[in-house]
Order: C-alpha cells, then structure tokens, then sequence
C-alpha cells in the first residue's frame, strides 16, 4: 500500500487519541525527539503535522519528523518555547501523550519528480523537511540533482547531525551546511544561509525548492532563488502561525484568505508571498 | 599557459570589465598563496592591497576578552577581501587562511593610482566594490536578526 493510498480518514478529528512514548532522545539544547508508537498504523505524507496534547496542559501543533514510509512509528522533534512544550519534555519513554492528526498541506513530491530538488532548512526547519529529504532519497532515482542545504545558529546548534554527515556521504546528494558564527572548532562554512543558495548550482529551468524554516530565512532564500532565476511558483515553503483546532475551523491561524492549519502549512510561495509582506498578517 | 592577464579577468570580480581597464591594473597584481593558518589582514594593521580569492577559504575573525575566536563570516573563492581600503582605514578582522588560499592582491596605492587617473576603470572598480559591500552588508544584516534563536 503506498502512503497516498494509506491516508486515512482522522477518526475524528477533535479527541486526541492515546499514544505511548517509545522513545525519547535529546536532540541539542531545548530540543528532543520522541518516537511514538501508535496502537494502529499511522500513514502520513511529508509535510504534515499533529497536535499533541500535555494533558491538562494544553495543545500543540508539531510538524511529523519520521520516515513516511514507517507506520508504525510517529517522530516528532520538539523545541521547548512554552507551557505546553515545557510540559511535553517532562514526558518520558513509556508516557502517554495525547495525539490529533494528521493534519495539513504537504510537500510537493509528485510536483517535483523527474526535477533537480532544493531543500533548504534553517534551524528546526529540518525537521519538518526530514520527511520529504527521507521519501526523495528513498525514490532517489525519480529526481534529478538532490542538494540540501542546511543554516544554523552555531555549530552546537546543528540539528541531526549524524544523519546530515550520513547524507553528505551520498554519492547522488549535495549536502551543505552553514553557521552563522562558530569558533575554530568548525570547519564548514560561516555566514547566513542565503550564502550557500547564491552558489548552489541550480537549472532554474528544472528545479523545486522547498524551503523550511524562521519566516524571515525564508523570505530572503525565496528572494535569493528568485535572482538565481527561480519562479515563485518553483518555490514552496511552510508557514508557523498559532494552530489550534486543526481543521480551519476556530480561525486562530488565519493568513488573508487561508487557515495554515488546513490549506497549509505547506504553501506554495507565489500563493503567500505577497501576505509574508503584510505585516501582523 | 595563460598569463596573469587573462586569468585575473577570469575572477568574477573582474569578469566583465573591459580588457583595457583589466591591462591597466595588471601592473597592480600579484598572484600569492597562503599556508593553511597563515592571515591575510590583521585586525589594526594597515591593509595594503585586496585580495581576490581564487581558491581556498578566508574566516574573518575576531577575538572575545577571553582569548576565545569567533568567525564571523568565511570568503570563498570569487569573493574579494580587503575593501576597508575604500575609506581608508585599518583591518577591522583577522583574515585567516583557513586552507590554502589563492589569491590576486591588487596593492591599494597602485589600485587607486590608476583609478584616479583613468575615471572609467575607476567607476568600475567603485560600483563593482559597492556591489560587493551591498552584497555582504545584507547577509549581515539577516545575520544580526539571529533568526534561529
């Protein structure tokens, strides 16, 4: 069964269900990973994201970091920036964490097979673009050139390090990473991330983008990409806004037109670009 | 083999400036290499010439009270390093080899001697270092906006 044919129908979409914490792992600093382990198969495309429930705390909208192809595991990769995030790191392998989902817009895979593939992540951004890196390289031979590029705050802030230098090892992938400061101990680039997009070697004609990351990262990368040729329409990005019920219902994540937590959190850039100008939008 | 004439017209700073200008500031080149470690510029000493970086990776560094360096930006080949001449003024940074680096150094008395004297070589020299200074000043400004906090 392929993960398009796997997308089930959220049970119902408002009560979260019960899941078992199998795993969870220290990232960086304010950052973990759980992986769950749902009590039936859990199918999802990239891009997607849950709402996880602290009980008695409150919810959480985080995008799903695991393998697609995997149903019977759920990663997710958590930062810790509030209560309810607070609340969730206190949870341990073997708690129950309450879960909503999935829900949301994903990558455009299909739209981007038999092209050259350009991710570009900065800081947690990864996370969300893991899937979609993990379904690429798993059907490596429907895509062109695959480069990933990679931006974080210092070289101790480098999310899933071990699997970057993994994929930097591929013959068949490009994989470059910047801080933006470091010491003497890191021997890649230094600079912002917008750097290492002005020298990507990118066909313009044959390439998608997908841009995952702060909102203002994306919108310089998304300039950047324009200068190197790109139409906006090439470029994809996922949007952060306050998601609450999931289902574009209670508005709290509305972006002119549009409720993040339905027609996104995957957009294309051209549908978008203009509202990221709006500020307070 | 090519001489040094053509090849500093290859460096993207250079690339598309008329070869008679690239033939009059020839005489202000040096094609130089630098040992891994080695620096280029001093922070407080005077900066005599700019670099055009062919090959290898400059940090631009800086030092906290501890001792501790900090890098704040890597150049990469294409890139130029150097323009506080412009002002002028003293190396802000160290500029450390980090791998061997190849580089022009175009001597800044000589640069500015044929850019006073020949107003169109001078202009495109200035708009191409404006360009440059542009260029970085925005990738530090997203720097400074800390954006993975």
């Amino acid at each position: 069964m392929s993960t398009a044919e796997a997308i089930r129908t959220v049970p119902n979409a408002y009560i979260p269900s019960p899941m078992r914490i199998g795993r969870a792992g220290h990232d960086i600093e304010g950052v973990f990973t759980w992986v769950l382990e749902p009590a039936a198969p859990f199918p999802f495309e990239p891009g997607q994201f849950n709402m996880l429930y602290a009980h008695g705390v409150g919810e959480v909208p985080i995008s799903i970091s695991g393998d697609p192809n995997d149903f019977s595991t759920l990663h997710h990769t958590i930062r810790v920036v509030g209560s309810v995030t607070e609340a969730l790191g206190t949870l341990e392998a073997g708690d129950e964490v309450g879960v909503r989902g999935p829900f949301g817009s994903t990558w455009p895979l299909a739209e981007a097979s038999g092209q050259d593939v350009l991710f570009v992540a900065g800081g947690l951004g990864l996370a969300p673009l893991r899937p979609a890196i993990l379904s690429v390289l798993t059907r490596r031979s429907e895509f062109g050139q695959v480069t990933i590029i990679y931006g974080a705050r210092s070289p101790t802030d480098i999310l899933f390090r071990a699997e970057l230098e993994r994929w930097r090892g591929r013959f068949d992938v490009t994989l470059e990473a910047i801080v933006d400061h470091s010491g003497t101990d890191w021997y890649g680039p230094v600079g912002v991330v917008t750097r290492l997009v002005a020298e990507a070697e990118i066909d313009p004609e044959y390439c998608v983008a997908m841009l995952c990351g702060p909102e203002i990262m994306m919108r310089f990368t998304a300039r950047e990409l324009e200068q190197r040729g790109l139409e906006t329409s090439q470029i994809w990005v996922s949007l952060e806004r306050s998601m609450k019920c999931g289902v574009g219902l209670c508005g709290h994540c509305q972006l002119g037109g549009t409720f993040v937590c339905k027609d996104g959190p995957v957009y294309r850039y051209d549908q978008v670009a203009a509202k990221l100008l709006m500020r307070g939008l | 083999m090519e001489d040094l004439e053509s090849v500093l017209q290859k460096h993207s700073f250079l690339s598309d400036l008329k070869p008679e200008h690239v033939k009059l500031i020839v005489g202000c080149a040096k094609n130089l290499r630098f040992r891994p470690g080695e620096f280029l510029a001093r922070e407080g000493q005077k900066e005599a010439c700019m670099y055009l970086i062919r090959r290898g990776t400059v940090a631009i560094e800086t030092h906290a009270p501890n001792g501790e360096t900090i890098c704040i930006e890597t150049l990469m080949p294409g890139d130029v390093l150097g323009i506080s001449w412009v002002t002028p003024a003293k190396a802000h940074f160290d500029c450390r080899a980090r791998d061997t680096v190849i580089a022009f150094s175009l001597d800044h008395d000589c640069l500015h001697r044929k850019m006073n004297e020949d107003a169109e070589l001078g202009y495109a020299i200035a708009s191409r270092l404006l360009d440059n200074t542009y260029q970085r000043l925005s990738r530090l400004r997203l720097q400074q906006l800390d954006v993975y906090r």
